[in-house]
């Protein structure tokens, strides 16, 4: 299943490619139609899931990156079909075909445990989700601010020039992203912790945790970033760099430390 | 029928020429209505802007329909013949409809891929069809060349990248700042390149325009002229710190704004991007302030350099364009052949029906004694008879869009039905009616 979901993707990342290199009306439309495609499709196989689980798939690294990828595909989409502005697409596809190809390549049991029948553990984990989600938009969203910047910067008008949108509609657009971000990022760490503690009153599985210092720290960055953009005016091009050094780490959370490095906590 | 055009352009004829020629001194309106006049031809529409001046008809004989025309121009605006002829071009069929659509999409304005060039040959048309001058062919002609225009703005970039130095810094403005509604722009200088600029700006529907000079009544004086404040010169750095747009344009044989002033502004905006658009020549701003964070600093060289370049892109462009024109003229010709074929259908249509009228009269003496229930019903059969016998080749010839085809079928049927021919209806009705009748079995 995962891997047909992968195909739509990849077939879709295609068309966005072609789209942003010719620029014609025709592939444009062709490429948010096959996105639509592919994230219905993919809202239907995580609908089923959820049927058999009896919660959202996201109990396991692998389930939660393809629920991330879900959620991710449909907040680009919800951005893309509300601004018209289709130009980040090119950069959000990569993003949702590399991780799509972790779930569809090792496909995972999702364990059954009643410890994921508390309410905490749905509102924990797709408050994350959806926040790592918000901050992918708000990376690319940077990235595109940095690469824009040095083209107006250096004088030289060129390729992203003609097709990206304008500067402050890029770090408007990053600014909203970080806060919807770093809003159900606090939702999600304030659940997560609710839960531990109700699991383990001690609390001694929260900190030692490299997956929940790893997350910690992301709430730190975007946290600055926020702060630095009202107190000092940190707007622009650093609050750019800032959004996508966080996505950084979140990925970072996301990939290694959850496959390598954290024994108790694989989601 | 046959499509003419016959005008002059910036291509052929000098500017001085071109402004005794231009019609909307005198009134479009007025010589559409004496050219409705002329027998030469039926149907007209002029096109006269600063670049062109262009009348497009429709005509039976080209020959006849351009020295009318060609006379009428120079009848019309006083202009000796030996003075207009060798700048005038005339172009028929083929020739005239791709030069329209080049024309309607930008190819053929000076600058290339201009977009305004569209909405005049809109207006030239509906002005024309409005005085009633047009008809079926130049509708078609002209509502094709529409549809062409917006093809290319839409399918190619032959119209995108700004062109003139006023025109790239404002682009440039709104690709730091997006909408430019409720931005603040400040000039320094009370020149024309300035004023220019800061027109173009206010057209984009900026917040505030502040002007200042270092002579006080001349900034008083342009903003008075375009509406904006003037400020006194030793204000400028409260206004500095205000302001999303610096135009410098002033006369000045130093640089006025320095690295160390714009520094310190940028540390009052709290690193509020600063745009800074140099056209002055010897520059008015240091060119290192450009090294600073936020700041995007451009002079006229910089602008310059962009128009080039937008400019060589447009025309790369063109041949993209030139590629959907000559579509568009090819799936044009294709219509009008097909209308060639109209008088021969029609024709034909004519004939077959008077033949059909013919035998009922003669059959009349036979018919009376039938009910009138029996003889609606022979009446509905012989029609339908006809009717069948027509579908084919009405449809065949319409479907025909190659010239010589149309020509040689519809000389054909002429021939075999001796269509243009005046002979009497009755021999007709002989040789066709023979063979057409065992076709005659009640109609299931």
């Amino acid at each position: 299943m995962n891997a047909i979901l992968l195909i739509l993707y990849a077939v879709a990342g295609a068309a966005y490619a072609v789209q942003f290199a010719r620029r014609s009306f025709g592939t444009s439309r062709m490429a948010t139609v096959l996105l639509v495609l592919a994230a219905f499709a993919h809202t239907f196989v995580i609908g089923m899931e959820t049927m058999r689980l009896g919660h959202v798939p996201s109990a396991s690294a692998t389930s939660a990156i393809s629920t991330f990828v879900w959620l991710l595909a449909l907040s680009y989409l919800y951005v893309e079909l509300t601004t018209g502005e289709r130009a980040m697409g090119v950069f959000i596809l990569p993003l949702l075909i590399a991780l799509q190809t972790i779930p569809a390549f090792s496909p995972t049991l999702e364990p059954r445990s009643a410890l994921l029948e508390s309410p905490w553990f749905g509102v924990h984990v797709s408050s994350l989700l959806f926040a790592y989600a918000s901050f992918a938009l708000a990376a690319v969203l940077g990235i595109t601010y940095v690469l824009q910047f040095k083209e107006i910067k250096a004088k030289h008008l060129g390729f992203f020039y003609a097709r990206l949108p304008s500067l402050n509609v890029l770090d408007d657009m990053n600014l909203r992203a970080v806060k919807i971000g770093w809003l159900f990022l606090t939702v999600g760490l304030i659940t997560g912790g609710i839960w531990a503690s109700q699991l383990q009153p001690s609390g001694a599985m929260s900190f030692g945790d490299p997956k929940v210092f790893v997350a910690l720290l992301c709430w730190a960055v975007y946290s600055f970033e926020l702060y630095a953009q009202r107190a000092i005016g940190w707007r622009g091009r650093r609050a750019a760099w800032l959004s996508a050094v966080g996505f950084g780490i979140v990925l970072l959370n996301f990939v290694p430390v959850s496959y390598f490095f954290t024994t108790s906590h694989q989601f | 029928m046959q499509l003419l055009l016959v005008g002059v352009s910036h291509r052929t004829a000098p500017v001085e020429l071109r402004e005794r020629l231009d019609f909307s001194a005198k009134g479009v309106d007025r010589a559409l209505t004496a050219l409705a006049e002329s027998p030469s031809h039926h149907e007209t529409t002029v096109v006269s802007t600063c670049n062109r001046v262009e009348l497009y008809v429709c005509c039976d004989d080209t020959d006849f329909a351009r020295t009318a025309i060609e006379r009428f121009l120079s009848d019309f605006h006083g202009i000796p013949s030996d003075q207009l002829t060798p700048h005038l071009y005339a172009k028929t069929g083929h020739d005239a409809v791709t030069h329209l659509f080049r024309v309607a999409s930008g190819l053929d304005s000076l600058v290339m891929g201009e977009p305004q060039v569209l909405g005049q040959v809109k207006e030239a048309f509906g002005l024309a069809s409005r005085l009633g001058c047009t008809g079926t062919l130049l509708n078609k002609l002209f509502h094709s060349a529409f549809a062409v225009g917006k093809r290319v703005r839409s399918e190619t970039a032959l119209s995108e990248g700004a062109v003139s130095v006023s025109y790239a810094a404002v682009a440039l403005a709104k690709k730091i700042f997006g909408n430019l509604k409720g931005r603040t722009v400040l000039v320094l200088g009370a020149g024309e390149m300035g004023k220019l600029t800061a027109i173009h700006m206010q057209a984009q529907g900026i917040g505030r325009l502040i002007i200042a000079s270092r002579t006080a009544t001349h900034a008083a004086t342009l903003a008075d002229s375009i509406g904006g404040s003037a400020i006194p010169w030793t204000s400028l750095n409260t206004a500095l710190a205000e302001a999303d747009i610096l135009i410098t344009a002033t006369g000045a044989s130093a640089p006025i704004v320095s690295h160390a002033l714009i520094a310190q502004t940028m540390k009052t905006r709290r690193q509020r991007p600063l745009f800074i658009i140099d056209i002055a020549v010897p520059r008015d701003v240091e060119a290192s302030a450009g090294e600073l964070e936020e700041v995007f600093l451009y002079n006229i060289d910089d602008l310059q350099t962009v128009v080039q370049e937008n400019l060589s892109k447009r025309g790369t462009e063109a041949s993209e364009a030139e590629k959907i024109v000559s579509e568009e003229v090819g799936k044009f010709l294709g219509w009008l052949n097909s209308r060639g074929a109209v008088p021969t259908v029609v024709a034909l249509r004519h004939r077959f029906e008077s033949i059909r009228q013919a035998e009922l009269r003669r059959l009349e003496p036979k018919l009376a004694p039938l009910s009138p229930d029996a003889r609606a019903r022979v009446d509905e059969i012989t029609r339908l008879i006809v009717e069948k016998l027509l579908i084919n080749p009405t449809e065949q010839l319409k479907s025909i869009s190659d010239a010589d085809t149309v020509a040689a079928y519809s000389d054909a049927l002429n021939r075999l039905f001796g269509l243009t021919s005046d002979e009497s209806a009755e021999d007709v009705t002989l040789t066709i009616a023979g063979p057409a009748r065992p076709a005659k079995k009640p109609v299931p």
